[in-house]
């Protein structure tokens, strides 16, 4: 299983009172297998809100629930995927997938045959052996989500994991995100500023206001997707010329424009 | 041969060729100033044969290599731990820290009377007095290197779920590895500077006891023999270190960009 809620969830940053107040009323609830992506205005707090599912913060009023029970602490359960890919640099590859399954106590021989198949699925076999210095950066975030996914945690947080790749790369990660979700579906909170992603990956669309962060709109994309059967098409860019697609897109950035204007005021 | 290492071994040379011709063959420095290279070779045929300051070569070189080496090694295993733990834990660092910046501006040669005064002219004074000099950069740099790394680094480990033993000896230890080799490489140089002047203000054996008597002795070529000794003994150490720490530090861009 894999539910998260946010029960009218705030976060204020310092003292109660004249503290930064990043979030605020959140409530959301991510269904099992369900793919949501978070996308806001930059400080709006959308990172903040994976933090405290992550259990690397705590809410200062609500509840952050996974499959019925409030968070406390970080745990493989919920496994991270991070924009700066947070590989162990002194690790191989090999060693870095390896960690957690350790951490879990899982037999060798399970362990092995868990890693050979996700160096297998993300093409990685060849480099078990490389330190990630010697990997790009888009490798590098290959590991790192083969380091979540060998887990087979209840949920995969990812927090804008393409946003320091470029655009070519970019485009590969999200069409092999696509691929590995269909095939191995989990509940994801993705969270990412860039829309066209949030409208190619995502069964659900959230909208953040700015800070204070409230979720504005959730968009629902999974049953636009199945109608006009978005899957069939195999390449990002066709799925991006479909009008329903670009319908989505175009209703997102006017969403988030308002947003940004509110701010300049 | 690699071209730094020859221009390294011409200026060597250069240097011995100006030392030969400013004492022996111009004569400009007079051999009561600074020995000739004559003179200087018969005190290292002196010191390694019959001996000198109540020793011969072998023993003063086993005396104060031993005593960098224990009072190195015992600086580095208190040093290190307690950096890991100063830059983990806040409150150890609050705890700690106060009496940091009391000792600190000590120099540690100052201790050499203290440590003479509890423990007399032996072993045990001299690693006491090499420690105190050897412990303080292995802590502050140890420390440093936990606080440099990188949080998601850190937080990737707690969402791992790491267990804490294994967090400090997969995460912490190697993640601040490079700094603490920075440390013991302070330490090092601590630790010979210390030894030699503790040698120097008592000792049987050793070398800054070959030193402190061949000053007395108004003997120059010994006091180059001894100070060159130091310095191939610090030499190879401190390659000694080097190669231990490129052997640790293999995955480190920065150490290997910074040897190549």
């Amino acid at each position: 299983m894999g539910v998260i809620q946010f029960k009218d969830v705030g976060k204020i940053f310092g003292p109660k009172t004249t503290g930064f107040k990043a979030l605020q009323d959140i409530n959301l609830e991510i269904r099992d297998k369900e793919f949501v992506a978070i996308v806001g205005p930059s400080g709006c707090g959308k990172t903040t809100c994976l933090r405290m599912v992550a259990g690397f913060e705590n809410p200062t009023s609500g509840e952050v629930l996974v499959d019925g029970t409030p968070i406390k602490r970080p745990g493989p359960n919920r496994a991270v995927v991070f924009q700066q890919f947070a590989l162990f640099p002194w690790k191989t590859v090999y060693d870095n997938i390896d960690m957690g399954l350790r951490n879990l106590n899982i037999a060798r021989r399970e362990r092995e045959e868990r890693i050979a198949d996700i160096l297998n699925l993300m093409n990685l076999t060849q480099y078990a052996g490389h330190f990630p210095h010697q990997l790009s950066g888009g490798m590098q975030q290959r590991v790192a989500i083969a380091r979540a996914y060998v887990l087979d945690p209840d949920v995969l947080l990812m927090d804008e994991p393409f946003g320091a790749l470029d655009a070519q790369t970019r485009v590969v990660m999200q069409e092999e995100l696509v691929r590995l979700a269909r095939k191995n579906p989990r509940t994801v909170l993705f969270i990412t500023h860039a829309v066209e992603e949030a409208v190619y990956l995502a069964d659900r669309v959230a909208i953040m206001t700015r800070a204070p962060g409230r979720i504005k709109e959730v968009l629902d994309v999974a049953s636009i997707r199945n109608a006009e059967n978005w899957d069939s098409h195999e390449k990002i860019e066709d799925v991006m010329d479909l009008e329903s697609f670009v319908h989505l897109r175009t209703h997102i950035w006017r969403s988030l424009r308002e947003e940004k204007a509110a701010q300049h005021v | 041969m690699p071209r730094r290492v020859s221009i390294g071994f011409a200026t060597i040379l250069v240097v011995c060729i100006l030392w030969y011709a400013l004492t022996t063959g111009l004569g400009i420095i007079p051999s009561g100033r600074f020995p000739s290279p004559a003179e200087t070779w018969s005190a290292l045929i002196h010191l390694s044969g019959r001996g000198y300051g109540g020793g011969d070569l072998a023993i003063h070189v086993y005396t104060s290599l031993r005593l960098v080496v224990l009072g190195f090694l015992f600086a580095i295993v208190t040093g290190v731990p307690l950096g890991l733990l100063m830059g983990w834990s806040r409150k150890a660092e609050a705890f700690i820290n106060p009496i940091f910046l009391i000792i600190r501006p000590i120099p540690p040669l100052a201790w050499i009377p203290l440590a003479i005064l509890w423990l007399g002219l032996g072993d045990a004074a001299k690693m006491m007095v090499i420690w105190f000099s050897a412990f303080v950069p292995s802590v502050i740099n140890t420390y440093t290197g936990v606080r440099n790394i990188d949080r998601p680094v850190l937080e990737a480990a707690y969402m791992l779920g790491m267990p804490k033993g294994r967090f400090v000896t997969e995460v912490l230890v190697p993640g601040a590895s490079p700094m603490i080799f920075t440390g013991l490489r302070l330490s090092l140089q601590a630790s010979w500077t210390t030894l030699v002047a503790a040698e120097l203000v008592g000792a049987f054996y050793g070398i800054g006891r070959v030193l402190n008597v061949a000053q007395q002795d108004l003997y120059p070529g010994m006091i180059l023999v001894g100070m060159i000794a130091v310095a191939i003994l610090g030499w190879g150490t401190t390659k000694a270190l080097g190669m231990a720490e490129q052997r640790a530090l293999r995955w480190n861009t920065a150490a290997l960009a910074a040897r190549g």
